[in-house]
């Protein structure tokens, strides 16, 4: 099995390499040294990859921003989620760029929304445009929610990081759980695309909080599944680089590093040199 | 869960020659030739004639591999069936790199040297190879077995087989977050098996000899998908069902 690394900087800084790749496979442009992470993106239908590049997601997201800074949007906690009421406009929004699920409530005026805790804190952490207000009413402040976010769920430094890494970069990111993995990330939407990565968001480090990956059974398992539903398995390292979890402010001093793991099958690879142009290694 | 037989005439065929008496004749082959095997890495190599090969291949220990040699047949044993036809079935002895004939001692260390969670997972595959069940590497499955109740030409795989260990030392880090939970049943489901998780508890007794294996336990658990939907309205549904979660 092979894996194809990419590193990356600090927190908003980027990945160059992984950038370029994805520029160049949207240019479409072929690479004859077999070397390259060649995953054509699979777009649903004519006319698809023309809709989405006169609609970057990008451009999706600032609206979603702008609307929910407008509309002063508020989110209320519950358990592992937000629920934030949206009128048309927002929920509109939301549905667009893939944040959050709609909820149907008895209240036929209004359109209830719910979050997970990684899109809910990117709302208001990364992009503030967002207030969680807890049970007892008032506004949590960001480290609140971030102290209330880990004590639901311990892992959520590192997958937070992992989620707010993609979504930096304009990726869809939903919840993976039905496919086995963390997160599912889409090009665009999942309307016009094909959902191109399965990632799990593992801890480098001494606290391995997410038990996925450490026996060979397990990575035979996840590759099967990921293949069986036409997914690459990307694993997001994430290395908290000893800066702990005490603040959300931690996070920007963590570094993620992006491997893919596919299978590398020694009889399609060995004679075709053409074939090998539209494979992943 | 009824087995799925392949094709007519594979369960009559399965009926009229158990496992547990193929199994029984392979033993006893395997006495009478004093037949010894080279350990080598994680593998046993056997040699064997004819009729031991056409046993081993009846019974599903080992794999035969293709050498130059061609008057000879060559079996490669996993290290668990490997330790069941020596400890269990105490029909086999395993020579060491060394030359030397290894004790079931000797040869448990070594082996839970290149494998740590040996012991649990030798206590799966005896615990079901005893019940006649044909046990197999489940590796490219992504579990640890595969167990079938016949010969795998006769009848398709009925549970893909996951070794836990209860206590503190759990070796085999599975199962332990949602994620691998539903990645394990999904693809489980998706090639016709039901996933069975067998947790060894070794009720503190170690693992320093093989004689430690009797005192484990095994609980065993089958984990499927709950549709709330088909169990609604069908009430003969549950009574084959499984324990679900």
């Amino acid at each position: 099995m092979k894996k194809r690394r990419s590193s990356s900087g600090v927190a908003g800084g980027g990945d160059r390499r992984f950038e370029k790749v994805l520029e160049e496979i949207m240019e479409g442009e072929v690479d004859d040294d077999g070397g390259r992470l060649k995953m054509k993106p699979r777009w649903k239908g004519k006319g698809s990859e023309a809709k989405a590049s006169a609609d970057p997601m990008s451009k999706i997201v600032s609206q979603l921003y702008s609307s929910l800074i407008r509309s002063v949007a508020r989110g209320l906690l519950l358990s592992r989620n937000v629920l934030i009421e949206a009128d048309a406009e927002v929920s509109y929004l939301f549905n667009r760029a893939r944040f959050g699920r709609s909820r149907i409530t008895s209240q036929e005026e209004k359109q209830w929304f719910q979050l997970d805790m990684e899109e809910a804190f990117y709302l208001c952490f990364s992009l503030e445009c967002l207030k969680g207000i807890g049970k007892d009413g008032s506004i949590k402040s960001n480290k609140e929610l971030w102290e209330y976010s880990k004590s639901e769920k311990p892992a959520f430094p590192i997958s937070y990081k992992a989620y707010s890494h993609l979504r930096h970069k304009n990726w869809v990111v939903r919840s993976g759980l039905q496919y086995g993995v963390d997160f599912i990330a889409y090009r665009h939407l999942p309307a016009l695309i094909h959902s191109e990565y399965a990632v799990l968001a593992l801890s480098k480090g001494d606290n391995e909080l997410n038990g996925r990956l450490r026996v060979w059974s397990d990575v035979h398992c996840t590759v099967r599944l990921c293949g069986s539903v036409a997914k690459t398995l990307l694993v997001l390292f994430v290395d908290s680089n000893s800066q702990g979890t005490s603040s959300p402010s931690c996070l920007e001093h963590y570094t993620v590093e992006e491997e893919t793991i596919t299978r590398w099958n020694p009889e399609q690879s060995r004679e075709d040199q053409t074939s090998l142009r539209n494979q992943t290694k | 869960m009824m087995p799925r037989w392949k094709g007519k005439g594979s369960q009559a065929k399965a009926n009229a020659d158990p496992m547990s008496k193929i199994v029984s004749q392979l033993q006893s082959s395997l006495i009478q030739s004093e037949t010894q095997g080279l350990l080598s890495s994680c593998s046993v190599l056997v040699e064997v004639d004819a009729e031991l090969a056409d046993l081993l291949n009846r019974s599903c220990f080992g794999r035969p591999r293709i050498t130059a040699q061609e008057d000879k047949q060559w079996f490669q044993l996993d290290m668990e069936e490997a330790f069941y036809l020596c400890f269990s079935l105490k029909c086999l002895k395993v020579i060491g790199e060394d030359g030397y004939i290894k004790s079931n001692e000797e040869l448990w260390d070594y082996l839970k040297s290149k494998k740590p969670v040996f012991p649990v997972s030798y206590k799966v595959y005896s615990h079901l190879r005893h019940k006649n069940w044909v046990v197999r590497s489940g590796l490219q499955y992504g579990v640890d077995f595969v167990a079938y109740c016949h010969h795998p030409a006769l009848v398709h795989s009925e549970y893909a087989v996951l070794v836990l260990s209860e206590g503190d030392n759990d070796l085999n880090g599975r199962l332990r977050v949602w994620s691998d939970v539903h990645c394990t049943v999904r693809l489980c489901g998706s090639v016709a098996k039901t996933l069975l998780t067998v947790i060894v508890n070794s009720n503190n007794q170690g693992a320093n000899s093989p004689s430690c294996l009797e005192h484990y336990t095994v609980e065993e658990q089958t984990i499927t998908r709950w549709n709330p939907e088909r169990s609604r309205e069908d009430q003969t549904g549950p009574k084959n069902g499984t324990k679900k979660v």
